[in-house]
């Protein structure tokens, strides 16, 4: 576990920098609908970019202006800081606008702070709908990121690579699912904090080396008898992306609450959905990365997210849903009332909260909130367990 | 005997309440001190003097508000959403429909037939909407909070705040004041301004049944009555007990519950 925690909490880890000294690039990349597959095949280590170990945001207010979300934010601000220098290329991605405005704000920062943009800087374009014309967009848009990486990188990515790289990932996404699968029991053995760590760990290290420490932890859960969820309140943890381990921490930390589930970019959300190993691998990519519309940035897709989590706290058993987004995350922001609204209809309780991700986070206050949720919930569950039961003549 | 006590220790002010047999024998409020520590110490040797019991006379006390984790004496720490709502059904049992506005935060709550927390929502970490931008205007005005209150009813024309943060609002009224509006005008303003924002919480989680305010914020009449008229909707006021102590007055009731050994929430 020490090495996910390293990797998860360290914009430098040892992972990255050990995989530096053997010569070969990392290329950061900014949003879940970027396929690392690809990289991978070209003997590149995809590493996600994040905006852990920031301590403000002054080079990025620069650029972005106030009202924006504070996560690309600290990106550029780890950018403008030198902390992305073991980086030999990035990969901006239309997550949403203000992911998107990552590539003129950094490429701007690059003419005021020498060095920091990346040699291969690449905007890499996705859809917002996974209709057929979308899909062939996003498949055109794969080819055409696959030809940039061949010529700055001068290297070759055939398919039988990618092919390679898939069922490289699909071991880890396998492993990923078990445990996803142990979290569903009544006794769950292992906490929120430690599975969102393995997740995070697995966006910045080399696949090889995780599928290996993810085995080695996987067979340790497995073995595993006590019950970190007796009497606790299960909750899922949604909204924004986040990375942030004290975000679950605080769910978890003297609270008598477990984190079961989360629905938010840097969890298990898709991570443990294999890729198709048969067929075009260029087409069996888009069709996985483009017809999840997992995220909210993918229009006309909202029923299908909803039914998909119903489904997952059904099957994680979840007494409330902690649904957060970063101040000024549209996309979230709306996705969440309507979540709320549904949800609660369905007799879910749900706890909306805005705030900062980084440096700015306020954990005073949402402590207050998370706390008055718990009571909630437990006052609900009290009362049902007080309630006469209906007996049947 | 059956003593508990209740100690809410805000950002503004600290509030402590000792029941007996469910009644309150002992109630005090002291503005916050800077170490939470030291304004539930104070607030409790006062409640006890008035109540004329000693510490050890109290079976069960329950912690609560922004200090709360620091309060040395207390057997359990709950938040003060849920102990204002225990709170405000103790002094309205027919409230289904809270509004807390306390020192540096804004709630909304709905609340059950036993006063549980059913559905609540919160401002977020903006000052304007709590009683820290009353306590600002006040200050800017150069008059107590409690007479800030009143001015809406001396007011012929309200002066109207051009932003509600607390910052610019603060500017506003210097401009105001040194361009010689009535004071009385200024503070109906402020009030007016205060009562928009909470308006807002209040319209999203779709106020039912009877409403009440708890929190100091319920004793100024001129943010009351704006609100009434923003909300559509009478807010019932109570004689029973000063509804600023209506936080400790629930964990008072929550430390009974737990003494009584029923679910606290």
């Amino acid at each position: 576990m020490d090495i996910f925690y390293d990797a998860a909490t360290k914009v430098k880890c040892e992972s990255i920098l050990n995989w530096k000294k053997s010569g070969k690039p990392v290329v950061g990349y900014t949003c879940s609908y970027a396929p690392p597959e690809i990289f991978h095949a070209a003997g590149i280590l995809p590493v996600r970019l994040r905006g852990i170990e920031t301590d403000g945001t002054d080079i990025a207010d620069a650029y972005f202006g106030p009202f924006i979300c504070s996560f690309p934010k600290c990106i550029l601000q780890l950018a403008g800081k030198g902390m992305f220098d073991f980086l030999d290329g990035a990969v901006i991605t239309p997550g949403c606008d203000s992911m998107r405005r990552i590539d003129e704000c950094w490429r701007k920062a690059g003419e005021d702070h020498d060095g920091i943009v990346p040699p291969f800087f690449y905007y890499f374009d996705v859809p917002h709908k996974s209709e057929a014309h979308g899909m062939r967009w996003f498949k055109n848009e794969l080819k055409l990121m696959i030809k940039a990486i061949e010529t700055h990188f001068d290297v070759k990515i055939t398919h039988k690579g990618i092919l390679a790289a898939i069922k490289k990932f699909n071991i880890g996404r396998r492993m990923l699912k078990e445990i996803e699968t142990m979290r569903w029991a009544k006794d769950v053995v292992v906490s929120g904090t430690d599975v969102f760590t393995a997740t995070i760990a697995g966006a910045v290290m080399p696949r090889d080396e995780y599928n290996q420490h993810l085995k080695q932890w996987l067979s340790g859960l497995r073995r595993r008898k006590k019950s970190l969820s007796k009497n606790k309140i299960r909750l899922m943890l949604a909204g924004s992306a986040s990375d942030e381990i004290n975000l679950i921490r605080l769910l978890e930390e003297n609270t008598g609450a477990i984190v079961v589930a989360e629905n938010i970019c840097f969890g298990i959300r898709a991570e443990g959905n294999e890729i198709d190993e048969k067929g075009d691998p260029i087409d069996n990519l888009a069709k996985h990365y483009m017809d999840q519309s997992v995220c909210p940035r993918m229009y006309g897709k909202y029923k299908e997210r909803l039914t998909s989590i119903k489904e997952r706290i059904d099957r994680a058993r979840v007494d409330g849903v902690v649904m957060q987004n970063i101040r000024f995350c549209d996309l979230h922001g709306a996705e969440n009332s309507l979540y709320e609204r549904d949800l609660e209809a369905a007799g879910i309780p749900c706890l909306k909260l805005e705030r900062e991700y980084g440096p700015r986070a306020d954990s005073g206050r949402m402590k207050l909130r998370i706390n008055a949720f718990l009571e909630r919930i437990d006052a609900k569950s009290n009362q049902k367990s007080t309630e006469p039961l209906s007996v049947s003549a | 005997m059956n003593i508990v006590a209740g100690c809410d220790v805000g950002s503004l002010t600290s509030k402590a309440v000792i029941m007996k047999n469910g009644k309150i024998i002992g109630h005090h409020i002291i503005k916050s001190k800077p170490r939470p520590k030291d304004s539930a110490d104070a607030v409790l040797e006062k409640v006890l003097s008035l109540a004329g019991i000693s510490k050890n006379d109290i079976n069960y006390c329950i912690g609560t508000g922004y200090g709360r984790d620091r309060i040395d004496f207390v057997d359990e720490v709950v938040s003060e959403i849920s102990c204002h709502g225990k709170g405000a059904h103790w002094l309205l049992p027919t409230a289904q429909t809270v509004i807390d506005i306390g020192g540096q935060d804004c709630k909304t709550m709905k609340i059950d037939k036993d006063g549980n927390v059913k559905r609540f929502m919160a401002n977020d970490k903006c000052a304007s909407g709590t009683g820290r931008f009353l306590e600002v205007m006040a200050k800017v005005l150069g008059i107590s909070i409690d007479e800030l209150g009143n001015l809406s009813k001396k007011s012929r024309s309200p002066i109207t705040l051009a932003s509600t943060c607390t910052v610019w609002a603060q500017a506003d009224v210097i401009k105001y004041i040194n361009s010689g509006v009535p004071i009385e005008d200024i503070g109906a303003g402020v009030n007016t301004a205060m009562a928009g924002r909470v308006a807002i919480l209040v319209n999203a989680v779709k106020p039912e049944g009877d409403i009440f305010m708890t929190g100091g914020v319920a004793k100024n009449v001129g943010v009351v009555s704006t609100l009434e008229k923003l909300i559509g909707k009478r807010i019932k006021k109570v004689r029973k007990a000063d509804p600023q102590i209506a936080g400790a007055i629930g964990a008072a009731l929550l430390s009974m519950e737990k003494v009584n050994g029923k679910i606290a929430a």
